[in-house]
């Protein structure tokens, strides 16, 4: 090596050195992150809002049901409890009337006491502003103050889904004060009565939650959302964390205590791994194929019938997650061990054959027309599932146009009757079947026909438990006979939690009151 | 060249204008909603058009396009739909994250990239130079997110020597602020510092081959004063518009490795704001990163005057 070569190796090793070097500085202990008090949440990513009214989205309601509550919620077995409310709700014979008891106490983050006159206040503003409430609007005749501690709904006719949609974390009947509302607009401010207050958001860095230490906790045996309620973890924060792959090994590495919504592949990656726990949440959803029902060739409901027969929904599903212990061929909405499960009314489901479907074709008078499919790449499972429904649906002798698109151009073209005659998109587990999307007749493909109109309002009237279930048997065979929609299996969700975090209930909606941190 | 600087800036002024029209009238042209987006899959199309009137997007394009160059000349950018806080905001909190990020990043590329490029044009044809080559083609050839996922993979994970992800805790100091960017900064300056290694020593070269450089050598300068002094300081006005460049690209370019990162930057915001349809963080974020850009470009333009004396403005 001659002089200048050396010279210059050396220079550059310097430089090399000095980078390492620098980089290296600050490489002692792991982290440096004792969490303490303190659990970090990595989310799939920044929440659209955090008002939880005015959405229905899984993200927002997952954090913001730390910090609001409703007169209602659900228990482990998706019944019904009261939460800001003392009791159930007394129902006059009739069915239109609603007696609600509050419960004395309720502080919110502002400190001041929650009155019957905020009920009213937020109902009236959940009848405005949310989805679900403007599906409970027209039902509803008057929302009053009975005195200090009760409120009456009364309905126009008996409307049984009422309490479900009550009590629904998303699209949430929030109680709040009188004076952060302002007609149909969001909340003026985040103040709730819930376990936990905001106390900083940072979009895309964090959102903070912090123990509310006014609370004041429902009685009872903790059970799924109902029971009692206490935050043992002084500050819940929320990390949005939009790949995947940084959500496993940020909580392999515990920097995270919890993590929501990861690939089905990265199970063996927490195989054997100390400190860190798989969570499978079941039931938690399921992925549709959602008909255009009033315009364009799929309106001719043989055609549909076609594309039901066509389908191999078990191929679809392995080819979306992949992994057979996260997915389940389906065909009943509701999944096993939910209380509207019924298999046998879902029994077209799964059977597939070709020959059946080209007969049904011929029957429905196909032409060749192409059926515009909309998918995403947003969510890899449903653009997965509709590459092999596009060649099941080709192999059966449909013209298949998959139009793979981002999901706001989805969510915008979904609303003209004209643009599409199918899409892709998933729904989480729901406990009010009424709530589900395809129900709602202004959702897009508007299924709406006098058959589903009728057996719809039946079991909305209807407000025996028992008999509410047979009248949803008579609209799943229905679901099952007009095809509105295609429901391709049950999926379930992987999350990850650290060991340390203790007494953490698996729900669709993850929350963490009454979980706790091992020092 | 105080003239020469403010004629720049009045044809910064036209680019402004052009980017805000372009940038303006794409991000309406694309499909997509943000009410729908913020109202969640469940909504009907009667609230997604409730929001919309509510935020003004069911006034006519040209209304609203008077409207946004209104505010600029006022120097506002507008409010986020999503954010709930006006866009410079939006930006300032980023601002930070994305200076330290590009400044790391780009020192790594430039430490790596040019002297080892120095010494592979000095080295020409040895082994050293087929090394640096090899590995230069290696490491632009690799995308930055597998180097970013790898480095979480045997630094974070493993090792935990650094965090996976994130800009650090609400009450970090500075120091655990910086050590969440190493990573990032490493992913971003590896690829980055083999094009700075080539342009280096493609410079290098062709100053090598000058007939000053020969006399140089043959008036019994010492080989390293010939390199170091001679011939880089003429090889480095293509070195410097390399790093210029990578610098402007990193602001808003960083967006995979923001992604794979969790960082909360300025490419992370763009990125965001365009699937979320947040026009004005959109339209205010990538008018300002296009002023950056121009004055990066400025400045290394100005910078050739202080390496190169024949250049005068």
């Amino acid at each position: 090596m001659t002089k200048v070569s050396r010279r210059l190796f050396t220079a550059a090793l310097g430089a090399a050195l000095t980078t390492t070097g620098m980089l290296g500085a600050w490489s002692s202990p792991a982290l440096a992150q004792q969490p303490g008090s303190v659990i970090t949440v990595a989310t799939i990513g920044e929440p659209p809002t955090l008002d939880p009214v005015g959405t229905t989205s899984d993200l927002v309601s997952i954090i913001t049901q730390h910090i609001f509550e409703t007169l209602f919620t659900f228990d482990k077995d998706w019944q019904l409890q009261p939460l800001v409310a003392s009791a159930l709700p007394q129902i006059s014979a009739d069915g239109k009337t609603y007696t609600i008891p509050l419960r004395s106490g309720v502080t919110f983050h502002d400190g001041s006491k929650m009155t019957a006159e905020d009920v009213v206040a937020s109902l009236d503003h959940w009848l405005k502003a949310s989805p679900r409430g403007k599906t409970a609007a027209p039902m509803v005749d008057s929302v009053t103050a009975k005195d200090a501690n009760t409120v009456v709904i009364a309905l126009k006719e008996p409307f049984a889904p009422l309490t479900a949609l009550l009590a629904m974390n998303n699209g949430a009947a929030a109680i709040v004060p009188k004076s952060v509302i302002d007609g149909a607009n969001p909340l003026k401010s985040l103040i709730g009565t819930g376990p936990y207050k905001l106390l900083e958001h940072k979009p895309d860095q964090y959102i903070r939650l912090v123990k509310f230490d006014g609370y004041a906790s429902p009685t009872g045996p903790a059970s799924g959302y109902a029971g009692s309620r206490t935050a043992k973890i002084g500050e819940v924060r929320f990390v949005p964390v939009p790949n995947a792959a940084t959500r496993v090994s940020g909580v392999l590495a515990g920097q995270y205590q919890f993590a929501d919504s990861l690939p089905a592949e990265a199970l063996g990656r927490f195989k054997g791994v100390a400190g860190v726990q798989p969570v499978i949440v079941k039931p938690f959803g399921f992925p549709l194929m959602i008909m255009n029902s009033k315009a364009g060739v799929m309106a001719n409901q043989k055609l549909r019938q076609a594309v039901l027969t066509a389908l191999e929904p078990g191929d679809m599903l392995l080819a979306g997650f992949g992994d057979p212990a996260f997915i389940a061929p389906e065909g009943s909405i509701y999944a096993p061990g939910t209380p509207y499960y019924d298999a046998a009314s879902a029994k077209p489901y799964g059977e597939h054959g070709l020959s059946k479907a080209t007969e049904l074709l011929k029957a429905a008078g196909y032409k060749g027309e192409p059926i515009r499919i909309m998918t995403s790449t947003q969510y890899e499972f449903l653009y997965k599932m509709s590459l092999v429904a596009q060649a099941q649906l080709e192999a059966a002798g449909f013209k298949v146009d998959l139009q793979v698109l981002d999901w706001a151009t989805l969510l915008q073209k979904r609303g003209d009757e004209k643009a599409w005659d199918a899409f892709f998109t998933y729904h989480t587990f729901v406990p009010e079947p009424s709530l589900i999307t395809v129900m709602n007749p202004s959702y897009p493909g508007w299924w709406d026909t006098p058959a589903k109109k009728e057996a719809l309002a039946a079991f909305n009237r209807e407000m025996d438990p028992a008999a509410r279930k047979a009248k949803w048997v008579e609209i799943q065979k229905l679901f099952y006979s007009e095809v509105p929609s295609i429901k391709v299996g049950e999926f379930y969700n992987l999350a990850a939690a650290s060991d340390k975090l203790t007494n953490y209930t698996p729900t669709p909606w993850p929350f963490f009151w009454n979980a706790d941190l091992k020092n | 060249m105080f003239v020469y600087i403010v004629r720049r800036l009045a044809g910064m002024m036209v680019v402004m204008l052009i980017v805000a029209a372009v940038v303006f009238v794409i991000a309406r042209v694309v499909p997509g909603d943000p009410a729908a987006v913020m109202l969640g899959s469940s909504a009907t199309p009667e609230d997604i058009a409730a929001l919309r009137s509510r935020l003004g997007l069911d006034q006519p394009l040209l209304a609203q396009f008077i409207l946004y160059l209104g505010q600029i000349a006022r120097f506002d950018l507008g409010d986020s739909i999503f954010l709930n806080r006006p866009v410079v905001q939006a930006l300032a909190e980023r601002s930070e994250l994305t200076g330290l990020l590009t400044l790391m990043s780009v020192g790594i590329a430039v430490l790596i990239g040019v002297p080892v490029g120095i010494l592979s044009a000095a080295k020409r044809g040895r082994w050293i130079d087929q090394t640096a080559l090899g590995i230069a083609m290696l490491a632009a050839s690799v995308p930055s997110f597998w180097i970013g996922l790898t480095l979480i993979k045997y630094l974070a994970v493993d090792l935990t020597w650094f965090p996976v992800a994130g800009y650090g805790a609400p009450d970090a100091s500075f120091g655990e602020r910086l050590r969440h960017l190493v990573l990032p900064a490493i992913a971003l300056g590896i690829p980055n510092s083999a094009l700075i290694l080539r342009f280096t020593r493609t410079s290098m070269l062709d100053v090598l081959g000058d007939d000053y450089v020969r006399t140089a050598r043959a008036k019994g300068l010492p080989p390293m004063v010939v390199v170091l002094k001679h011939a880089l300081r003429n090889a480095m006005i293509p070195i410097l518009t390399v790093i210029g460049l990578t610098a402007a690209v990193m602001i808003a370019g960083a967006i995979v490795t923001e992604t794979v990162f969790g960082l909360p930057g300025v490419g992370n915001l763009i990125v965001s704001a365009v699937l979320r349809r947040d026009y004005p963080v959109i339209q205010g974020a990538l008018l300002v990163v296009s002023a950056i850009y121009v004055l990066i470009n400025l400045s290394v333009d100005l910078l050739y005057a202080v390496v190169d004396p024949r250049v005068r403005y």
